[in-house]
């Protein structure tokens, strides 16, 4: 997939640093006029070639990666694939310009059109409310009753001139016992929006975390020590790990611990494997609940009271959390970080990854872990010099809601649904439980690996529908032979792929038998898009 | 003439009463559903106001019960609904409403409306104090 800034910032080092094309293009032994087409953005690179070249210039590979801008171009595409801008006729070639000589601005537009959507979202939940929302109906009700028995002895006492005193007084009573209720009521619905404000849910926090764990690469090495010596004391076994856990809640942080019975479980509604309440130090554990689970929301808790200075710590330093609801949502997600760093230490389960090519069922079982933590934790396995194979991840639904996302840099992961329904992490809900492995080719030609498996969240009770999550893991296809998935895979670069696209609106087949809206982009000169967007 | 209000707001009944009095109609009043079909049978009205949220089961149930009878098939029925219930006048229509007046009513609207189902001359009806 063409990058729209990895030419220029090639150029641009390879001056800075006095080298010609002839004797860069010499270093690396490439022809000169391939050096040229690569510094013109007329040919993608990456892998060992980047590498070269970096090592050459004598800059991080990061660097001329350019993911940051790389995110913001993508970003910004899907901010002009909304159909608000359908009439502007914007040219989605110049995103990745706008990119590179205004990053601020590009964010702004982000920043703005998120915030857009936020407002939208809120207010179509408040529409909702208002139609459907029982309370409501009934305190319309009452308050239009109300107002037209007002009216109507009103009208009588201004118009009728001829009424008895009796009368008189009587309707005077009628009027304050109107004007009471009438204020009762009034007052119980400023109330209701009271609550419905605080209950609106806003995408604007969730947004927040997914930018401040993407600008962290989804490595925290501070974590990363903290869970390595939090695991120091666990043990290895699964259950006695959990028992070391438990121990650790109750002797260092003082909590009383209770077990539920399954047959008293019904009392506990919720999904949640544990129900912790910080104000008498008391945790109930759902004895019923997926041992995984289970163990999962301990680590977290552990991680959560024992870490709470290095959470914190790294939340206040980001720029990018901006609201106490981002920061809360952002100190679960390293708190779940923290946990998944305890159950599955980075070392050693790196190695095993490796080892076990990336097998998933394999690492869940070797771990006693879920699908879920297992491929939340390979995705995380990007420490500098020792790192994992790159891999998104995503998160889905099976309405298309995406509830976490984690993309590469040359694999854009929309945010707002509206994906194409031919990835893997949604032909998984057709066959749940089992794994389901696909080789994708975007209209750009670049290829990947989705390996996805739509799994049941909790246990469901009869007569309720299972919740089912679809998680799917993703890969240049580049790196498939170095996986499990990629072996019943014919690779080779001449092999059919299936063909999908980013979503419809941003996708140039216009053959697809899947599509559901129109293409925004018809055509597109080679390598001046972004992620996503160069055409067939 | 006589005017049935059916309506569990009390002093809605009451205010409506006293203007359909001055009228010089004679008034009957249910407080719900079941009270208002038991009048209804025994001494059928001319006119019928007929307020969409009653207990036990909603006017709707009332007006059905009124179409299904063959003694008060054609008995006019001026149904009372709440402002902007589009879904309420579709249903009331479809259920053999004659007219209907939205909450909150004015007097003068609702008095005309019950002259109209009736076939009451407004002029010649008019008795003194009336145009509340």
């Amino acid at each position: 997939m063409a990058t729209p800034l990895i030419g220029l910032k090639i150029r641009d080092r390879r001056k800075e640093i006095g080298l010609t094309q002839t004797e860069l293009a010499g270093r690396i032994g490439i022809s000169v006029s391939y050096l040229n087409l690569i510094e013109h953005n007329k040919r993608s690179i990456g892998g060992r070639l980047l590498q070269q070249i970096a090592e050459e210039l004598d800059v991080g590979l990061e660097v001329l990666d350019g993911a940051t801008e790389r995110r913001l171009v993508s970003d910004l595409n899907e901010v002009l694939a909304d159909p608000l801008f359908d009439r502007l006729r914007l040219d989605p070639g110049s995103t990745g310009d706008l990119v590179g000589r205004h990053p601020g601005w590009a964010q702004a537009l982000i920043t703005l059109h998120r915030a857009f959507l936020d407002r939208s979202q809120a207010m179509h939940a408040l529409a909702d409310r208002l139609n459907q929302d029982p309370f409501l109906g009934d305190a319309i009700h009452r308050i239009l009753t109300n107002v037209s028995a007002i009216r109507s002895i009103s009208e009588i006492l201004t118009s009728v001139e001829d009424v008895d005193a009796e009368q008189q007084h009587r309707f005077h009573t009628i009027l304050s016992e109107e004007s009471a209720r009438l204020s009762s009521a009034a007052q119980g619905l400023s109330t209701f929006f009271d609550k419905a404000h605080t209950a609106t849910r806003s995408t604007t926090p969730a947004e927040e975390v997914d930018d401040f764990v993407l600008e962290n690469g989804n490595h925290f090495p501070i974590l990363e020590e903290a869970a390595g010596r939090l695991r120091l004391r666990l043990g290895e076994t699964p259950r006695v790990m959990e028992e070391r856990m438990l121990e650790a809640l109750a002797e260092d942080h003082g909590l009383r611990i209770t077990r539920a019975a399954p047959e008293n479980e019904a009392h506990y509604a919720s999904r949640a494997p544990l129900r912790y309440s910080p104000h008498n130090k008391r945790l109930l554990l759902l004895d019923s609940a997926p041992a995984a689970s289970r163990r999962f929301a301990v680590a977290r808790l552990l991680a959560r009271l024992s870490f709470a200075g290095e959470v914190e710590g790294i939340i206040s330093a980001s720029a990018t959390l901006t609201t106490p609801a981002a920061r809360e949502r952002a100190a679960i997600a390293l708190q779940s970080y923290c946990a998944g760093a305890a159950l599955m230490p980075y070392d050693r389960f790196l190695e095993d990854a490796v080892k076990a090519r990336y097998d998933i069922d394999l690492l869940r079982r070797a771990y006693s872990t879920s699908v879920e933590q297992v491929c939340h934790r390979l995705v995380t396995l990007r420490r500098p010099g020792s790192e994992g194979l790159p891999f998104a991840f995503l998160r889905s639904d099976p309405a298309g809601y995406v509830t976490k996302r984690f993309p590469l840099p040359n694999l854009p992961l929309p945010r707002y649904g509206g994906t194409c329904p031919l990835w893997a992490v949604y032909r998984a809900f057709q066959m749940p439980e089992t794994v389901v492995s696909q080789l994708a080719e975007f209209p750009s030609g670049d290829r990947f690996l989705f390996v996805a498996r739509a799994v049941a969240k909790g246990d469901a009770a009869y007569g309720q529908p299972r919740h089912l999550l679809s998680i799917m893991l993703a890969c240049e296809a580049l790196y498939a032979d170095q996986t499990v998935y990629g072996d019943r895979l014919d690779l080779s670069a001449a092999a059919p792929a299936d063909r999908v696209g980013a979503t419809c609106r941003l996708c140039a087949r216009d053959d697809c038998p899947q599509r559901q809206e129109d293409v925004i982009i018809k055509s597109q000169s080679a390598g001046r898009g972004g992620p996503g967007l160069a055409a067939e | 003439m006589r005017v049935m209000i059916v309506e569990d707001e009390p002093n809605i009944v009451e205010s409506l009463s006293f203007v359909f009095s001055r009228e010089g109609w004679q008034v009957a009043a249910a407080l719900d559903g079941d009270t208002a079909i038991e009048r209804l049978l025994s001494e059928p009205p001319d006119v019928l106001v007929l307020d969409v949220m009653i207990p036990p089961h909603s006017g709707f149930e009332v007006l059905k019960r009124v179409r299904s009878e063959a003694s008060l098939k054609a008995l006019p029925v001026l149904v009372l609904t709440a402002k902007g219930q589009e879904q309420d006048r579709h249903t009331a229509l479809r259920l053999g409403a004659d007219a209907f007046v939205t909450k909150p009513f004015s007097n003068r609207d609702i008095v005309q409306h019950v002259r109209e189902l009736a076939g009451v001359n407004g002029s010649a009806a008019e008795p003194p104090g009336s145009g509340v």
